[in-house]
């Protein structure tokens, strides 16, 4: 059995994954070396764990997956509701659940199911009629969920769910101008969107807008940061030598703002290889796309992909003043075992996708 | 062929995104990344938090019951300072060497926050720190608000205190409006109006030399004051009849019957908030945290206690609504009481027995027969359903916490002590006895609702220029007549258990109690209202172990009612 879950992997793909991890535990480390608690171990725990995952997944294959959509969308749409009600309370948001000497972040399991449901959804409708009806349904299914995370409140993870959607019905097939109706849609419901904001998220946007407005809270981190990521230069200052970060300047730098420590102490040339490693994965997941003919599989290929892309160029671009502060974790990277555990998970997926490939 | 394209503008669009983000990181590290690493460098840039000075909190009268007084804090900014000074420094602000040197090294890891070395400096210590400038670089003197409660032990238990956050509490809360070190309303007012009293902190960002000397303003933030607040209690009464309530447990409130404020609302022992809020107080903050007499516990809105004979006046409206009496209804009092030939007897107080007893004549003896009688015919499930119409078994709706007590009945019992229902549950239920447990709150509000005959303002401890929001309870008037009737004769008859309350200036109607709660002495009630005309307050006095409710309690009422009309009343002595 060991052998033939070995065959036909992906390699190269599963060792991009792993160097962006063992990047990740870097930073974090040099980020909370100096904490009363050792992020880093726990981190590396939780990639043991996820590693796990990604070949249990492997070896399940991507195909029971479907057979179970809707099960794991009702699940997490369930812990979603409960995260609500009992979940634990941090800086004024309730995220998480916890489950005994851990919590989970429903969000995340969120994210990957309604991929699943989204791909099986849609595969198996023609693109030639009835797209209202199917898109109608669809929106339901990613509108749930979304709305959900938002009450949590997480605007950054909500705001995951509307570029995986939009993709995925882009490579289905939609009609252009439906696509339009859509982004229209989207921007119109913005000022109603607005009011659904706590006080503090309309803060960090206005704040992206215009820096001055809070000069204590957020945009005193947006400024931090910047100066971290900057003063990295060309070749940074060196692991454990970051000055910024470690001074307690950027909150969140083991989490959320894990780029800054990245930024400062690895410089553009580490920026620049992170950058290059995470779309050498979308490559890999776009090659693995183009290698697979089951239309389901594609469709989740690319939910994982645009999921993966999007968080890393709003993270680093929050970093850099090119993004307002969502709270949006850098994939595989910042510290957050829910977080690392899915999407490993959906990694494996695509994995899976690979070694399935072509079974005539 | 479609399909392809869409593929391929997919993945091109991200490469983009990303390509994007690479300019980005080029503009920010490479184009501008000397000025970038100039400004980590020098860390130039400061944060100081400024917090808001909380809301005021005033009596009826505008005295003020909480507010702030300014105080001197001495910070230091760690990697700002030279620890040469550190010998210099120290006997300036009375700490060893050794104490400075670790609240240095707690902040280790975050050397360019401000620690904070010393609390409510003297200003002497202060001006000495700042005249030997430019030593002591990274040492600063903040002026920061302490709460202060001026009246001390006065309406504290009604105004409550503040408390600094802990670590877990600050995770849960927005950090954009909860600073790390931000005070929170722990208890009272203080903590049901936080939201209201907390005003929004504001800051500066400052640019550092690198002596740490700011030389510039980046940008500054004001901070918003916090609202003020107006509370019912009128703080010169209270503070004229704590007095009373020296050396013993016990609670006085007192209601305007107009606006259904309350005037006052005494607990003793009771405590000064300001041990709360005062840094160099610890022992005796502790001390009032532990201390055995509960002085933290507000008698009067949450201690729950057998009411005794003041609850007759619920049961005997209860008689006289459902028709079971009438004013005119006579009972033999033989000095104890009877279920059947077997039963136990049931006393009165009064061993010679009262004899034959009209309805007015009971209240005013508080004849226990008479009310055994009244209660066997009454039944406990409608002695429960008056009780519970009058408020009791549940919170007062006062906005703000109190507790509810228990009316019992036979589903409760059953509940609670897995025990049917006898009928000297209802006996003992009929004179304030036995499971019933009430706070001297509900007491208030029965008799503030006998006195207005029924139309009962809402109590407040907020002051509202709106019209304070009446309930009616649909009682007939001749019950609340034939009530304040038999009140009255408590205290003018000559025979009345109230007879000690009795003032010279106006007519006063009450009810006394005395709650037998073995083991210990019996607790001493009395509830009234006065004057008994035109009624403006609603009085209960609650004595615990006070022995006597016609001695302990009664004579505590007229105090009340001769201090009250110092202060507010047109009779003359």
């Amino acid at each position: 059995m060991v052998p033939r879950l070995f065959k036909e992997i992906h390699w190269p793909m599963f060792f991009v994954i792993l160097i962006l991890t063992g990047i990740g535990i870097a930073s974090i480390y040099s980020a909370t070396f100096r904490m009363q608690e050792n992020y880093a171990v726990k981190q590396l725990g939780w990639a043991g764990i996820a590693v796990f995952v990604f070949f249990v997944t492997v070896w399940v294959g991507y195909r029971p997956f479907f057979n179970m959509s809707y099960l794991l969308y009702g699940i997490s749409i369930v812990l979603l509701i409960l995260v609500l009600i009992m979940g634990e309370v941090r800086s004024g948001a309730s995220r998480w659940i916890d489950v005994g000497p851990f919590a989970l972040q429903p969000s995340e399991l969120a994210k990957i199911s309604t991929i699943i449901v989204l791909a099986d959804l849609f595969a198996g409708r023609p693109i030639f009629f009835g797209q209202k009806r199917i898109l109608l349904l669809a929106s339901i299914l990613v509108l749930i969920p979304c709305v959900l995370v938002l009450k949590q409140p997480d605007l950054g993870s909500a705001l995951v769910f509307i570029p995986m959607f939009l993709a995925i019905i882009f490579l289905w097939g939609v009609r252009i101008r439906y696509l339009v109706i859509f982004f229209i849609g989207v921007i119109a419901s913005m000022p109603f969107a607005w009011h659904f904001l706590k006080p503090y998220q309309q803060k960090r946007i206005l704040v992206f807008l215009d820096p001055s407005i809070d000069p204590i809270g957020v945009s005193y981190t947006a400024i931090q940061s910047k100066i971290a990521v900057g003063s990295g230069q060309i070749w940074g200052k060196g692991w454990l030598q970051g000055t910024q970060t470690h001074l307690d300047f950027v909150p969140e730098h083991h989490t959320d703002f894990i780029f800054s420590v990245i930024g400062e102490e690895f410089g553009f040339l580490g920026c620049l290889l992170l950058v290059l490693l995470f779309a050498l994965l979308i490559t890999y997941a776009f090659q693995i796309m183009q290698n697979t003919t089951d239309l389901r599989a594609r469709l989740l290929a690319t939910g994982i992909s645009v999921i993966l892309f999007f968080q890393v160029a709003v993270n680093i671009g929050m970093t850099i003043g090119l993004a307002p502060i969502t709270g949006i974790p850098l994939p595989l990277v910042s510290y957050g075992g829910s977080s690392l555990v899915m999407t490993f998970f959906g990694l494996g997926l695509l994995e899976s996708i690979y070694k399935e490939r072509s079974i005539f | 062929m479609k399909s392809t394209t869409r593929f391929n503008f997919l993945l091109y669009g991200m490469y983009l995104c990303l390509l994007i983000v690479s300019a980005g990181l080029f503009r920010t590290q490479v184009i501008n990344g000397s000025d970038y690493r100039e400004a980590s460098e020098r860390n130039r840039i400061r944060l100081i938090r400024r917090e808001a000075p909380r809301g005021n909190i005033y009596d009826r009268n505008g005295l003020p019951v909480a507010t702030n007084r300014p105080a001197l804090y001495a910070y230091i900014i760690p990697e700002d300072f030279d620890p040469k000074d550190i010998p210099e420094l120290s006997p300036l602000l009375g700490l060893t060497e050794w104490d400075i040197r670790q609240r240095i090294s707690k902040a280790r890891g975050a050397s360019f926050t401000p620690v904070l070395l010393k609390s409510d400096l003297s200003l002497d210590t202060a001006m000495q720190i700042e005249e030997k400038r430019p030593k002591f670089s990274g040492v600063f003197i903040q002026v920061k608000a302490i709460r202060f409660y001026p009246q001390h032990e006065t309406a504290a238990h009604v105004v409550g205190y503040i408390g600094k956050m802990t670590k877990e509490e600050y995770e849960k809360l927005d950090h954009s409006v909860y600073g790390y070190d931000s005070w929170i309303g722990r208890s009272g007012i203080e903590r049901l109006y936080d939201q209201m009293l907390r005003g929004e902190d504001g800051g500066v960002q400052l640019e550092v030399n690198a002596r740490g000397v700011p030389i510039n303003v980046l940008s500054e933030k004001d901070v918003t004051v916090g609202h003020d607040l107006y509370i019912s209690i009128d703080a010169n009464f209270e503070s004229k009849v704590r007095p009373l309530l020296a050396g013993q447990k016990g609670a006085i409130l007192v209601g305007d019957i107009k606006t259904g404020g309350l005037l006052t609302a005494i607990s003793t022992p009771g405590f000064d908030p300001n041990v709360f809020v005062t840094p160099e107080q610890k022992k005796e903050r502790l001390d009032v945290i532990g201390s055995k007499e509960k002085p933290l516990l507000n008698r009067g809105f949450n201690g729950l206690y057998p009411p005794g004979s003041v609850f007759k006046l619920l049961t005997a409206i209860a008689g006289l609504e459902t028709g079971v009496i009438t004013p005119h209804t006579t009972f033999t009092c033989r000095g104890f009481f009877k279920l059947n030939r077997k039963s136990r007897p049931y006393k009165c107080w009064y061993k010679g027995g009262h004899g034959r007893v009209d309805f007015y004549r009971a209240l005013e003896r508080s004849c226990n027969v008479y009310f055994y009688n009244v209660g066997r015919l009454l039944g406990e499930k409608r002695l429960a359903e008056y009780a519970r119409k009058f408020g009791f078994g549940s919170p007062v709706d006062l906005s703000f916490p109190n507790v509810s007590g228990v009316v019992p009945d036979q589903e409760w019992k059953k509940k609670a002590v897995h025990d049917q229902w006898y009928t000297g549950d209802t006996i003992s239920f009929a004179i304030g006895q036995g499971y019933l447990l009430v706070s001297p709150l509900q007491i208030l509000q029965m008799v503030t609702t006998i006195a207005t005959d029924g139309r009962v303002s809402k109590p407040l401890l907020i002051f509202d220029k709106n019209e304070p929001s009446k309930t009616e309870l649909g009682i007939h008037p001749e019950t609340f007549k034939a009530l304040k009737q038999g009140m009255l004769q408590v205290v003018q008859s000559d025979y009345g258990t109230g007879q000690l309350a009795r003032v010279d200036f106006e007519k006063l109607a009450g009810k006394t109690g005395t709650a037998q709660a073995p083991p210990g002495l019996p607790h001493a009630w009395m509830g009234a209202f006065f004057p008994y005309e035109d009624p403006k307050i609603a009085i209960v006095v609650f004595v615990e172990r006070g022995k006597s409710g016609g001695i302990a309690a009664a004579n505590m009422v007229k105090e009340v009612v001769r201090i009250w009309n110092e202060a507010y009343g047109t009779a003359v002595i």
